[in-house]
């Protein structure tokens, strides 16, 4: 009895985990934390000058902040439909993430060492980029998915 | 799966919108059920059956594919 107990609560907690959304007014927040961190890189990048590495990585994390609100963020009206769509934008952008992490850093050797004979040295991608480009793929995928069901 | 919702609307003279308010979910959802490219889940097809007063299987109609 104990152990059906223990399950059924680990089941409970584990539905709860997988339900996660945001309330709709979290949307204006997320895109707000986007936009405004990317304006923010713009005038670090040609308006500051210094030592501001600290500045670009803070923004990096706030822009992946900002679009991870608005990814969890429920529409207007949520029903099972927007949520199956949300589901395979996810599952979507996690296989295209992947791959792009796996290919992405022979792309850009290969490039590089064709427009300049000894360019980059070979490197992985960052994680910044790895996470902004999924996200990217999967707020892309949403709403397209949404315009054609 | 195919189905005659919109049969089943315009007998009751209701509109995608009017449905969608009914049953809680979007226009664009029973708009997509209609074109048989959404299949609902068992609970929204026990709230349209509720809704149409008949039993799912009036309404739903499973296919070859299936």
């Amino acid at each position: 009895m104990k152990t059906e107990k223990f399950i059924e609560c680990e089941r409970n907690k584990f539905q709860k985990l997988i339900n996660i959304r945001l309330p709709h007014r979290f949307m204006l927040v997320g895109i707000t934390i986007a936009l405004l961190s990317i304006v923010m890189m713009f005038v670090r990048a040609f308006a500051m000058v210094g030592d501001t590495l600290w500045l670009k990585l803070l923004l990096q994390k706030t822009v992946l902040i900002g679009m991870l609100i608005l990814s969890l963020s429920k529409d207007k009206i949520e029903d099972e439909m927007t949520i199956s769509l949300r589901a395979q934008s996810y599952a979507i952008a996690f296989v295209i993430g992947v791959l792009y992490a796996l290919i992405m850093p022979y792309v850009e050797f290969g490039v590089s060492n064709a427009v300049h004979s000894g360019g980059e040295s070979f490197k992985d991608l960052g994680d910044f980029q790895v996470l902004l480009f999924m996200l990217i793929i999967q707020l892309m995928f949403y709403h397209n998915l949404k315009r054609y069901r | 799966m195919e189905n005659t919702l919109k049969v089943e609307r315009a007998i009751l003279s209701l509109t995608q919108d009017d449905l969608a308010k009914k049953i809680g979910v979007s226009r664009q959802t029973i708009n997509s059920i209609e074109a048989n490219r959404y299949v609902p889940s068992t609970v929204l097809s026990l709230k349209l059956s509720n809704v149409f007063n008949k039993p799912v299987n009036n309404f739903f109609k499973l296919t070859k594919d299936d």
